[in-house]
């Protein structure tokens, strides 16, 4: 039986790599796209050779098994209903919402609607944190103590203006890079995080953009493993990657040392006139979309589900929270 | 200028090696005991003291390299016999008394450096020159880190000792405490946490801070007695408005040995190092001395050790009551 699937909105550029995976999956047909920026769900079509429906319910009227809601940050809870209410499984950018209010709501509309809902972390199909996760279920890394950990990235501005607009975005390097380290250390942890500590300035790009660009997040969890997260949009331009993740794993052993982007050649180019990274490990993204096509092929959870998208969330606002009050916020679950 | 050397583990061993690489004359050698005090008195062909107090009457300068809860009272004894004071960081367990030595040696008119090495650490060194020529603009985000593994000592482990060390956060991290205030300026909050507070029997240790500077800068701390021996890793990371700065010790060894040493020994303390033509602890020494016969500034004052003792001792609050601590200058 081949899975029928959609993508509703190219606005976040992460859709440009899944409508590629998808052609990649096996025993998928991709329906088509929509998108509500006219303009840009015609140049998307055209250049991935895909059929481009008029709006997001004439995509839904094809019956698609699964959709991929690649829309703005703030956007994803409309786009959800829609989808939920014609019977579409989900998988949702991450952060699944700006808020924790919408996040609940997305979860609960597709409780209801007894759809799937996955939220959109690659990480979790990343090849060396799967090893490094095994490892430690295994017990040979011993016990958890603390993490240090660093999702920076270059300004993603130049990918999509609405990155960085506080409305559509939700916020800045915070919103932007919290969420993934959250989710690998809950995925690693199984335990919650119960504070959430957060420092923010605007110094990087300060002329450009209103956002914060720099950000620290600290969070506690329920078993007192303490960890730190750098969220800034620090990167240069000229960085030879578009950023990267990577986290010091402490305990009761040592301390392992993960980077899920270390996979690479350098490459020196007349062309670039600096080096640049290319990834030649093995892609999350696929495999992660190949998981969303199989739990909507077997009916059943996804690997990640829209609670885990709504655990980051709370950590998201809480770390709002607490660099508006200028100390830790709790967290109650 | 005679010198004595008070303390004769490493860094005691070290100082006294920088010092015989300048005009100053090593004099003598105090430790807890005269028996510990004589193979480096030895090397050097000089006299063994019986104790601190009787060293201090042979000599012009006093180079502390003893544990930190003696740092102080030995200021104080020093300053008040108008003695010159070489101060190992850090250099007190907390502010007040930070404060007290200080202002002890300007009373008594007698010159006091914190020997906060990392400062003269080539390549600490080096970014913050780039940082001052302005190369990478605005400094924005600080990451530091600085790991090891857990000090040991043939007799008397001081360090694990809290109360003779301050732990982790201020004997180790201190160095990059002061780093980040020398690179972004003053701090005006601290939060921090550390292993040993919430699980008191394990087996590393391992301290994270975050300061918020008053330029807006943000420094990221890390600090490790948590790596297999012998290993010593240090790595910064200073991002600005119009560039970044990178260094990692293990990157940028220009030598990586893989030949075999069975049953390795590690030294008492991890200790940075890359092959440099001079020592970084002999550049801070020999500083040290240029200042004393007034040559040159040094690059390193009491004032910023008493700083340096401040956000560290801010950090150990923080980490014990979980609350960030703002610091009021």
């Amino acid at each position: 039986m081949t899975i029928k699937i959609g993508i509703m909105s190219f606005a976040h550029l992460h859709a440009e790599a899944y409508i590629q995976n998808l052609r990649n999956a096996a025993g998928v047909t991709l329906i088509g796209i929509a998108d509500d920026d006219e303009a840009r769900g015609k140049h998307f079509g055209q250049l991935f050779e895909a059929p481009v429906f008029r709006n997001y319910e004439e995509l839904l009227e094809a019956k698609p098994d699964g959709v991929i809601i690649c829309s703005e940050n703030s956007r994803h809870l409309p786009l959800v209903k829609l989808a939920a209410q014609a019977g579409a499984n989900i998988l949702c950018e991450k952060p699944l919402a700006t808020t924790v209010n919408d996040a609940e709501e997305i979860v609960r509309i597709c409780e209801q609607a007894g759809v799937l809902l996955m939220t959109a972390f690659p990480m979790r199909f990343s090849t060396p944190l799967l090893e490094v996760k095994s490892r430690l279920d295994q017990g040979e890394l011993g016990k958890v103590l603390c993490f240090q950990s660093s999702n920076q990235g270059e300004l993603p501005k130049k990918h999509r203006a609405w990155f960085v607009d506080k409305e559509l975005a939700g916020g800045g390097a915070i919103m932007d890079h919290t969420v993934h380290l959250v989710d690998i250390m809950r995925w690693y942890l199984g335990s919650e995080v119960r504070e959430v500590y957060a420092v923010a300035n605007r110094i990087f790009h300060a002329d450009e953009v209103e956002v914060e660009t720099g950000g620290m997040v600290w969070v506690t969890f329920e078993n007192e493993v303490f960890a730190t997260i750098d969220c800034s949009w620090s990167r240069p331009p000229y960085w030879p990657a578009w950023g990267g993740l990577s986290f010091e794993m402490v305990t009761d052993r040592g301390a392992v040392l993960v980077d899920g982007f270390r996979q690479n050649l350098t490459v020196f180019t007349h062309h670039l006139q600096r080096p640049y990274w290319a990834f030649w490990g093995s892609d999350p993204n696929q495999a992660m979309i190949d998981e969303f096509v199989q739990a909507v092929r077997e009916q059943r959870p996804p690997r990640v589900t829209g609670m885990d998208g709504l655990r980051a969330v709370e950590v998201v606002e809480a770390a709002y929270q607490s660099v508006a009050l200028g100390k830790p916020v709790q967290i109650r679950h | 200028m005679r010198i004595g050397i008070v303390g004769a583990g490493f860094m005691g061993t070290t100082h006294a090696e920088a010092w015989a690489q300048t005009p100053a004359q090593i004099v003598g050698v105090a430790a807890e005991t005269i028996e510990e005090a004589l193979p480096l008195a030895e090397k050097y062909s000089v006299q063994a003291f019986p104790d601190f107090s009787s060293l201090l009457e042979a000599v012009d300068v006093v180079d502390l390299c003893t544990p930190t809860h003696l740092h102080v009272p030995m200021i104080l004894e020093a300053a008040a016999k108008g003695k010159h004071i070489i101060c190992e960081k850090p250099l007190a367990l907390s502010l007040e008394s930070a404060q007290q030595a200080v202002q002890a040696c300007q009373e008594a008119g007698v010159t006091l450096f914190v020997a906060h090495v990392v400062r003269y650490f080539p390549e600490y060194a080096l970014a913050k020159r780039l940082v001052d020529e302005g190369q990478i603009g605005k400094v924005a985000t600080l990451r530091l880190l600085r790991g090891s593994y857990r000090p040991k000592k043939p007799i008397g482990n001081w360090f694990l000792d809290e109360n003779k060390s301050g732990g982790i956060l201020l004997d180790l991290m201190i160095h990059d405490i002061d780093y980040a205030r020398w690179v972004a300026g003053e701090v005006e909050s601290v939060f921090a946490r550390k292993v040993s507070l919430i699980h008191q029997d394990s087996p590393v240790d391992y301290g994270l801070i975050i300061l918020k500077h008053t330029s807006g800068a943000i420094s990221h701390i890390s600090g490790a007695w948590a790596y297999p021996p012998p290993t010593f890793r240090t790595q910064f990371e200073i991002n600005g408005d119009s560039g970044m700065i990178e260094f990692d010790s293990q990157l940028s060894s220009p030598i990586q040995s893989l030949i075999m040493r069975p049953n390795q020994e590690a030294p008492d303390v991890g200790i940075p190092s890359s092959p440099v033509r001079e020592s970084p602890y002999t550049t801070e020494i020999k500083e040290f001395y240029a200042a004393l016969v007034g040559e040159k500034v040094s690059r390193v004052t009491a004032q910023d050790g008493v700083e340096a003792v401040r956000i560290a001792a801010a950090a150990v609050q923080s980490a014990k009551s979980g609350e960030v601590v703002t610091l009021l200058q």
